[in-house]
């Protein structure tokens, strides 16, 4: 017996190309280097899909963009906007800068903006005249340099102790002492790990691995203590260097 | 026929018209986006934005965007404002807050809600910030365009005009922007405000966003033609300060800017928290002493942090 | 020669046997009835000279204009039908600001003078509802000069949509001998100054009439300061230290 109150009840559908695969991204800019970092969970409500699903990526020598929120969107915009750079570099024959990424990422989300890409981008990386810089965006392109940022599933655990540990913020510096405008190198990642290993404990939708990507501006050698972590330097064209560091967390 | 040709021979209602139904897949192969134009042939040709393929597509949007109308959707477009700029003997004054809001949570507390359109036009930020960010900033790059035609710099009643039909032209599909573009034209210190249903008004004096109400309050009571250049500026300092104490969505700094003949200036960026407990700091125009706190707690017998006498 | 080319030198875009297209070199042979340009390359900055020519003593000469802004870091001169020059003008300046809108940066020099070149060749007969064209090749060359990262530059476009780099150019009418004296006097280290008399005294050479204030124009992009025309006073000094 078919059922017909589908047909005798009006129903109301709704189009809903959006899911939302949870995962965390943050990023710190420093005086001469940047680091990028997301975990590598990817669920769908309280169930996992895979524990190995990148949310950064390196686009140029000197430019890596993190993404999160609806992981399809997500994996086609970064793939959209590595086509940009590259048709960028056969017209004009350099790689583009950061800004200039910043500002193309921005055009590229406000083209969606009637049927948006439910993505939340950071771009991290080093600007033409060496300093670190951090650019977030909101999923239909509004977007701002900052010098931290976290986004995702635990933006709010991790973005007050980042206020906290970056920004200084509700931190009284002691007589004579003032806070730094930026932190060390092995300073920052801890704060990193920190932040991911933290959240893993309090939020369901973030754990099981952590890449986190440095950028050093050109000239600039990592110090000893991250060295003997042995990151995995990327290849580049000289100048810029890449990167990557992995971490496990916890997986339950 | 030609694009540039029809650049000039179309009315730019016209090519909104065509842009409209232009409105296409955005993987339509184009050699806009690539070669020697490498992607910024689109804004000859009109932006090529992407429609959901439904029936209502504002529907679609508002379902999947508005976080007033269903504080759980997914996308939260960024909120929540206080803007205001005024006018007056010296030139124009605009000041802002820095907060930007996604449902509850504070997003950013470091906005730049005044747009740099140019050296001598400002537009102010309320509303969605992206449509606010992106049309002002392309209103910039027409507005040289204009220079370069006309060897002459725009009125800030053109270009205010020209924003005002470009998102007119998007009216019911979403956009949602209140701006002031001020500057300083021919006919002196110009205000305009322009917003997203299609409203375009020359005035005095605008407060614009949530916190508009608080600012106007402190505005209207405060406001004269005849004000010094610090007296001016220390109003509008006042007002934000004002509305980022009583407005939850507004707050975090102000940015203060002034227009003046010969293009604008960044006075500087101001800590709300700080403006209620000790003020401005060394600034002229400022009386000295917080805005907020002394004055409440000033020879009272106590405060929250006293403890109460045995 | 005039028989063989009667048959293929009507379409704007039929090649001959030999493999030419007529009109466009007939469109370059226009440049060569067009004023005496000059551009000249140093490592501060390039300069750009053009001759008015003043038919009557009623014309106002301050309306010539044949030296134009595309951007505050480029600018350019042209030789030729200068009604032309203001369409590609008009592309130049869209696609910088384009460019700046979509990458918040400065457009390079040779990317404007690459968009300027796409737009010579869209001429002809457009195939289905394609967005083409023009009737006829554009019948002017231009000297664009312009400085970016890789320092300041000179480009020459001409109606087939050609362009090369050069240190130093000249043309339009006078360009055969005003380029074999740029030859002979440009040298790698020049000051804008000298620049500046080097292009007055080859237009001095080629020009029918006295060089003075008024009939000739003078422009400049520096790295510092980016596009200007000089002024008759700031002209008027230039002129007075030949």
């Amino acid at each position: 017996m078919p059922d017909m109150s589908a047909i005798v009840n009006p129903q109301q559908r709704q189009f809903n190309p959006y899911a939302e695969n949870g995962g965390t991204i943050l990023a710190i800019a420093g005086a001469d280097f940047t680091v990028i970092a997301g975990d590598t969970r990817q669920s769908e409500g309280y169930s996992i899909q895979t524990r190995y699903a990148p949310k950064v990526f390196r686009l140029t020598d000197r430019a890596v963009l993190a993404v999160n929120g609806f992981a399809a969107d997500g994996n086609m915009f970064v793939k959209k906007v590595k086509q940009r750079l590259e048709w960028y570099r056969h017209a004009h024959a350099k790689d583009m800068p950061l800004r200039a990424i910043a500002r193309l990422i921005q055009t590229m989300l406000y083209a969606q903006r009637f049927f948006p890409y439910y993505v939340y981008n950071i771009l991290g990386g080093i600007e033409e005249d060496g300093t670190g810089a951090v650019y977030s965006f909101d999923p239909v392109g509004s977007y701002e340099r900052e010098t931290c940022r976290a986004a995702g599933a635990a933006q709010s655990l991790v973005q007050p102790f980042l206020d906290n540990q970056i920004y200084f913020k509700n931190q009284t510096a002691a007589q004579g002492s003032p806070h730094p405008a930026h932190l060390p190198l092995p300073d920052v990642l801890s704060i990193v790990i920190d932040s991911f290993t933290s959240a893993t404990e309090r939020h369901i939708e973030v754990g099981d691995g952590l890449e986190m990507y440095i950028v050093l501006a050109r000239g600039r050698t990592l110090p000893d203590a991250v060295a003997g972590l042995r990151p995995q330097e990327l290849p580049s064209a000289g100048g810029e260097k890449v990167f990557v560091l992995k971490r496990d967390l916890k997986k339950d | 026929m030609n694009s540039l040709v029809r650049q000039f021979l179309i009315t730019d209602a016209d090519r909104e018209t065509e842009r409209s139904s232009e409105l296409t897949n955005e993987d339509r192969p184009s050699d806009a986006l690539w070669g020697s134009q490498a992607g910024f042939g689109h804004l000859v040709e009109g932006h090529a934005f992407n429609i959901p393929a439904v029936p209502d597509p504002s529907a679609f949007l508002r379902l999947h965007t508005d976080d007033h109308a269903d504080p759980n959707c997914k996308i939260k477009i960024q909120h929540g404002t206080t803007t205001l700029a005024f006018r007056f003997q010296g030139g124009v004054i605009v000041a802002v807050d820095s907060r930007a809001t996604a449902g509850s949570y504070i997003a950013s507390g470091t906005v730049k809600k005044v747009i740099e359109i140019n050296p001598y036009l400002l537009g102010t930020m309320a509303g969605g910030a992206a449509d606010c960010q992106y049309w002002e900033t392309y209103l910039g790059i027409q507005c040289r365009l204009h220079e370069l035609r006309n060897r002459e710099r725009i009125s800030v009643a053109a270009a205010s005009k020209y924003l005002s039909n470009l998102v007119y032209s998007y009216k019911g599909m979403g956009l949602s922007m209140g701006t002031m573009i001020c500057g300083w034209d021919k006919t002196g210190p110009t205000i305009f405000y322009v917003d997203s249903d299609g409203s375009r008004l020359k005035g005095d004096l605008f407060s614009v966003g949530s916190g508009s109400t608080f600012a106007y309050g402190v505005l209207d009571q405060g406001y004269r033609w005849d004000m010094t250049d610090e007296e001016a500026q220390e109003l509008g300092r006042r007002s934000i300060y004002a509305a980022g104490h009583r407005d939850a969505f507004s707050g975090n700094t102000c940015n203060l800017y002034h227009v003046k003949e010969d293009g604008w200036k960044f006075i500087g960026n101001y800590d709300i928290t700080k403006l209620h407990y000790d003020g401005p700091g060394a600034v002229p125009g400022a009386p000295g002493g917080g805005y907020g706190y002394d004055v409440r707690t000033d020879s009272r017998f106590s405060t929250l942090s006293e403890p109460v006498a045995a | 020669m005039f028989l063989t080319r009667s048959e293929y030198d009507r379409g704007v875009n039929t090649f001959s046997p030999e493999g030419r297209l007529f009109q466009v070199e007939y469109a370059i042979e226009a440049i060569k009835l067009g004023s005496t340009t000059v551009g000249i390359r140093t490592p501060h900055g390039v300069v750009l000279g053009v001759e008015k020519r003043v038919q009557s003593p009623l014309l106002e000469a301050s309306s010539i204009e044949k030296i134009m802004e595309i951007d505050t870091h480029l600018g350019c001169a042209m030789s030729g039908l200068t009604a032309d020059a203001r369409t590609i003008v008009d592309h130049a300046r869209v696609t910088a600001q384009n460019h700046a809108f979509t990458y918040d940066e400065r457009i390079k020099v040779e990317s404007v003078t690459q968009a300027v070149c796409d737009l010579a060749l869209r001429f002809g007969e457009s195939v289905h509802d394609e967005d083409a064209m023009m009737s006829r090749p554009f019948g002017v060359a231009l000297l664009i000069a312009g400085t970016d990262e890789l320092g300041p530059q000179l480009y020459h476009t001409d109606p087939s949509g050609t362009f090369v780099r050069y240190d130093a150019k000249a043309i339009g009418s006078g360009s055969e001998a005003a380029q074999s004296e740029l030859q002979d006097k440009w040298h790698s280290q020049m000051s804008l100054t000298e620049a500046q008399v080097l292009v007055l005294r080859v237009l001095k050479q080629v020009m029918e009439e006295k060089l003075d204030q008024h009939n000739v124009q003078l422009a400049q992009v520096t790295t510092d300061k980016g596009f200007h025309i000089l002024n008759e006073r700031e002209l008027k000094e230039v002129i007075d230290t030949m």
